[in-house]
């Protein structure tokens, strides 16, 4: 099963997908895609119900979140309402250490994105803020990345022995499915994900580059 | 194939690509048309003291590449609405596609939407967005 | 305003700034001056191009190259150089070269986020674009983004 862990709708600022438009998009193009994870940017869409369209699409439609930490950007995913009150899903100030440990205390897990990039990549902060310690899994291709940033996060996630995921990081329709992660299991629900990602029952694939 | 009505497009359809003049004699004519004359969009040398890669192409003007491939696609396309996130800066002299794809055709209001992205020599989106484009029916 | 902003701050900008109109300005726009705009954005089209075509029209974002006396309102926090973030545009009615326009600006929206440039603050500013009669022709968003300085 293969799903795009990292895409943005329009309820992200900078997104400008809508929803219905990615579901359109997977069938029109054929793309392999059995389905995708919203992670919207600093917050968690409680209100969404995108049941409907994965029932019409034949889509597994997933909902998670990215965060911002002082070692960059941070999807999670298995977001609960308990989760939700741990920490201010909004700031853009949290500490690495805080969503690491109270994601993987409510269940969820909290997988640092495109950790090649400057600035909002973990690998741009190790020097200065030391490894942190509880990552276990990384995005490894990330469809927005340029130059070495996705070799940058292959290389050293393979030094620090994490496992490596990977997601589209859309934000406009077409841009769906570049990255995806293959899964050897069915994913029907947000629990079924987690599952898998803690099971490390995974493998990133890049299909920017898969012709 | 041109487009004159909104049964003519398809979804997911690409809109034929088109390479702007990106030379820096254009994007400075255009920066001093806009009145935003400044070194940064008109000498290499300047720009790269301000630390940027190279004279930079203005966000109005990939803005307008963008429009423009819309009405090379489909003349008598009205745009009704467009959003362009600058990403990364577009270098003048440099080659750069102009790209379109439809991504929502909604039959009743006439409305086609297009992601549209400038992308640079090695593929990497510059500058991307969507416009909304009504089209006769 | 500290250099490092706090979403408290935010909330306070945006309770300050938002939708309230801090310039307004006339702008004249020349046939000549449209179709330069129009030539060397690579438009084809005739209408944008030809004086003398019917529906003669200064290209659909050309208003996104009209700027207010401000960008921001005069009293709006300094937070570092102001880079363009990005534009949109909302096309209303046709703008016809030869017509005066009058735009009135306003903070539409204001927020954070952290990019590959470190943590920022963005503005939109919004330009409502008016004919003499009264008539709205188009919106101009930019988005300002405010790089915090390093710590």
């Amino acid at each position: 099963m293969l799903l795009d862990l990292h895409t943005h709708s329009i309820k992200s600022d900078d997104g400008r997908a809508k929803v219905e438009n990615y579901c359109q998009w997977i069938k029109a193009k054929a793309l392999p895609l059995d389905g995708f994870v919203l992670t919207e940017h600093r917050q968690f869409d409680d209100e969404s119900d995108y049941s409907a369209l994965a029932e019409k699409f034949g889509l597994c439609i997933l909902k998670a979140s990215e965060v911002e930490t002082e070692y960059g950007h941070v999807l999670v995913y298995g977001v609960t309402p308990e989760l939700q009150k741990a920490f201010d899903f909004a700031s853009t100030h949290l500490e690495l250490a805080v969503v690491l440990s109270e994601s993987k205390k409510h269940g969820a897990m909290a997988v640092p994105c495109h950790p090649g990039r400057p600035k909002v990549g973990m690998f741009a902060h190790t020097d200065e803020l030391g490894i942190p310690e509880g990552v276990e899994i990384v995005e490894i291709h990330n469809g927005g990345s340029r130059d070495q940033e996705d070799q940058i996060a292959i290389d050293n996630a393979e030094a620090l022995n994490y496992r490596g995921i990977a997601g589209s990081d859309s934000h406009i329709v077409s841009h769906i499915g570049r990255c995806a992660t293959k899964f050897s299991r069915n994913i029907n629900s947000i629990n079924d994900l987690v599952e898998a990602l803690k099971a490390g029952d995974f493998e990133a694939v890049n299909l920017k580059t898969a012709g | 194939m041109s487009i004159a009505t909104l049964s003519d497009v398809e979804f997911g359809v690409e809109l034929p690509t088109f390479e702007p003049d990106t030379s820096l004699k254009t994007v400075g004519t255009f920066a001093e048309l806009v009145g935003w004359g400044g070194a940064r969009f008109s000498d290499h040398e300047a720009a790269r003291k301000e630390g940027l890669a190279g004279a930079m192409v203005p966000g109005i003007l990939s803005q307008g590449y963008l429009v423009a491939m819309i009405h090379q696609w489909a003349p008598p396309a009205e745009i009704k609405k467009i959003d362009t996130v600058f990403r990364a800066p577009v270098i003048a002299d440099e080659p750069h596609a102009i790209n379109g794809v439809v991504t929502d055709i909604d039959d009743e209001e006439g409305l086609v939407e297009v992601d549209i992205t400038v992308t640079n020599e090695k593929g990497e989106t510059r500058v991307f967005g969507t416009a909304s484009v009504k089209l006769p029916q | 305003m500290t250099d490092n902003v706090e979403q408290k701050d935010i909330e306070d900008l945006r309770e300050r700034f938002l939708n309230r109109d801090f310039d307004e300005k006339e702008f004249e726009i020349s046939a000549e001056k449209t179709i330069s705009y129009a030539r060397l954005c690579g438009e084809t089209a005739d209408r944008f191009l030809d004086e003398n075509h019917p529906d003669f029209q200064a290209s659909s974002t050309f208003v996104a190259s009209l700027s207010g006396r401000r960008v921001l309102p005069q009293d709006f926090p300094k937070m570092g150089l102001g880079m363009d973030a990005g534009k949109g545009v909302e096309c209303l009615q046709p703008v016809r070269p030869g017509k005066k326009l009058i735009g009135r600006t306003h903070v539409h929206d204001i927020y954070t986020k952290t990019g590959r440039s470190g943590r920022m603050v963005f503005a939109v500013s919004r330009i409502e674009f008016y004919d003499e009669d009264g008539n709205h022709l188009a919106n101009s968003d930019s988005r300002v983004v405010m790089r915090e300085k390093s710590k």
